[in-house]
């Protein structure tokens, strides 16, 4: 694994209007960067990404199968009572679940190491599946890589033929798509996920997540007063079930993409019920609650909020001193500890490895790159490939 | 290979994609008028949603949506063309408008002429655009024709027994009570931030 400078490509930009891709560039600075590249060997994401990616999966699964019947644990992971039941059925009833990505440290030897499942509302999906496949198509065609070179992302077709597969339970339904508004990455996300399910011959509509409606019969309904049965929603569970409408889940009778389990699989509590049900696990950072922290032997280690999105309300303590912290609004919820693990550097570079699934199978990666040393939401997300 | 084989770069671009209008006038396809399957409904055309309220005048709100739902179906799946010539060709002339989409290409349509309704026993219901051409030449003069080029009779006729697979489907039309009840904790946290447009909630 290293990294490369390489030319970026001369029309990038209009290719990008042209294919839709309008959040390359936020707030003023460079999201997609191109000029470098990182180079893995197929060993190196097979045996160290690929295979440890599949077996975390199944482990958090099983974390998630011990929670939904523990009253006990369900507490410990902050999902309100009045959803217990909503979202045990939904796991017993095995509904159906997309994609998700695992955050990996992992600097090309070794054990790539577990920094946290976000399994409920991934993005960086279209860079990813998409936008970086086509990125090496026109590298390898203008000469600047070799022809060999391949790439650790069948994303695009494996989200296609989920769809495919979700749709056999959903026949003539029309599914929504749904994400708040004013944000551009968002809803770019959204809308790759809705050109899958257009490829996978789903009729398919879009409702922004604040304009949902609630109907006297506890139907939601769009803009124009149809009945949602079927929804994708890039919006956390762990909001979603605390809102006003949070209520009528059970009875709506919506079958929702992330399934509600997710509330479960996707949560940072998660991390310290690995530790415990799998210790000493190659692919595990050693994590504990609050109250285990005293007896854990930890003394480097970052503290995060069980329920916070990019990077916010993290810290880094290093001997008992908190030499980093950033702000935001999360952690009212409580946090968990993680023993201190930093991401590799590259040059001045801190590397953090998105690992992506489509439901249980591992899909591809994404590379994400911060001068920080916490990758947060404007961290910069390079291109990568198999040589 | 370890990544995507293959890519339909066409579909993922978001410019709109220009076709031929192609009538199926001789072809016996599931969406043309049909006997006695079992998967076929009755349909009624109107030409207008005035007109349809004027018949149904209990329905008068599943009138308008099914006439917005048809023509939001025929900008997604009608005919298009580059050049208004071509357009004039198959459906005559004062009978094709210039669209532009949102990413400013502009191409030609044909008017909407009528949509196809039929009421469903649960409440809800199925539309789909029709168009006719005023072209002699056309297969499709003095006929309906949905957006895949499937014919329906002649424009006289306004009462067809078509298969189900002739319409998207619709869900329920409900009264909704209130909106708003999803999104208020991005609101209340997107307020920290003071970023004035925010960048992804997802993570």
């Amino acid at each position: 694994m290293f990294r490369s400078i390489i030319k970026e490509r001369p029309h990038w930009r209009e290719s990008a209007s042209e294919y839709g891709f309008s959040f390359h560039t936020m707030h003023g600075e460079a999201y997609w960067d191109e000029s470098a590249y990182y180079q893995f060997s197929l060993q190196q994401i097979e045996r160290d990404i690929e295979t440890p990616t599949q077996e975390l999966h199944q482990m958090c699964l099983a974390v998630v199968a011990k929670v939904v019947d523990d009253q006990q644990l369900l507490e410990k992971f902050q999902i309100p009572r009045q959803h217990w039941d909503y979202i045990r059925n939904s796991w017993h009833a095995q509904e159906p679940s997309l994609y998700s990505r695992m955050d990996l440290v992992y600097g090309g030897s070794g054990h790539a190491k577990l920094y946290e499942n976000n399994a409920d509302t991934p993005t960086s999906l279209y860079e990813t599946g998409f936008w970086q496949w086509l990125w090496l198509q026109d590298q390898v065609n203008a000469g600047k890589l070799s022809r060999k070179s391949d790439q650790y992302n069948s994303l695009q077709e494996k989200l296609i033929n989920r769809f495919r597969v979700i749709k056999q339970q959903h026949p003539a339904e029309t599914l929504y798509f749904s994400c708040c508004k004013d944000t551009d990455e968002d809803r770019g996300t959204v809308q790759y996920l809705e050109d899958c399910a257009v490829a996978a011959g789903i009729t398919c509509k879009f409702v922004f997540i604040e304009d949902i409606g609630l109907s006297a019969d506890n139907c939601f309904t769009d803009l124009d007063n149809l009945a949602i049965t079927w929804m994708f929603k890039l919006y956390p569970w762990e909001f979603m079930l605390r809102e006003e409408f949070g209520d009528n889940l059970a009875q709506s009778e919506v079958s929702w993409i992330e399934p509600p389990w997710k509330a479960v699989l996707s949560n940072k509590a998660l991390l310290p019920m690995l530790w415990k049900m799998f210790p000493n696990h190659p692919n595990l950072l050693p994590t504990f609650f609050e109250d285990e922290l005293k007896n854990s032997q930890l003394i480097n280690y970052v503290k995060k909020p069980i329920f916070a999105r990019e990077g916010a309300n993290i810290s880094i303590h290093l001997a008992g001193k908190e030499v980093y912290s950033s702000p935001g609004p999360y952690g009212d919820e409580g946090y968990i500890y993680q023993a201190y693990s930093p991401l590799p550097a590259f040059g001045d570079n801190f590397t953090l490895i998105g690992s992506w699934l489509v439901d249980g199978q591992p899909a591809g990666i994404s590379v994400r790159e911060d001068k920080n040393k916490v990758t947060q939401d404007m961290s910069r997300y390079l291109p990568h490939i198999i040589l | 290979m370890k990544r995507t084989q293959n890519i339909d770069l066409g579909a993922m671009r978001k410019a709109p994609k220009l076709f031929a209008f192609k009538p199926l006038a001789l072809a016996v396809t599931a969406g043309t008028l049909i006997g006695c399957s079992d998967d076929s409904e009755q349909a009624k055309i109107y030409t207008s949603a005035d007109e349809c309220a004027v018949n149904n005048p209990d329905q008068v709100e599943q009138c308008q949506l099914a006439y917005k739902e048809a023509v939001d179906e025929a900008v997604k799946s009608g005919p298009k063309y580059s050049n208004i010539d071509a357009c004039v060709e198959d459906f005559g002339r004062q009978n094709c408008a210039s669209y532009t989409s949102s990413n400013n290409q502009s191409f030609f349509m044909p008017l909407m002429a009528g949509y196809m309704l039929s009421s469903m026993i649960n409440g809800g219901f199925r539309s789909a655009p029709l168009y006719t051409s005023y072209s002699r030449y056309s297969p499709t003069y003095g006929k309906w024709s949905s957006t895949d080029g499937n014919l329906f009779g002649s424009t006289r006729n306004r009462n067809v027994r078509v298969s189900n697979k002739a319409f998207n489907p619709k869900p329920a039309i409900k009264r909704t009570m209130s909106r708003g009840g999803f999104g208020s904790t991005i609101s209340a946290k997107s307020r920290f931030s003071g970023k004035t447009s925010r960048s992804s909630w997802g993570g």
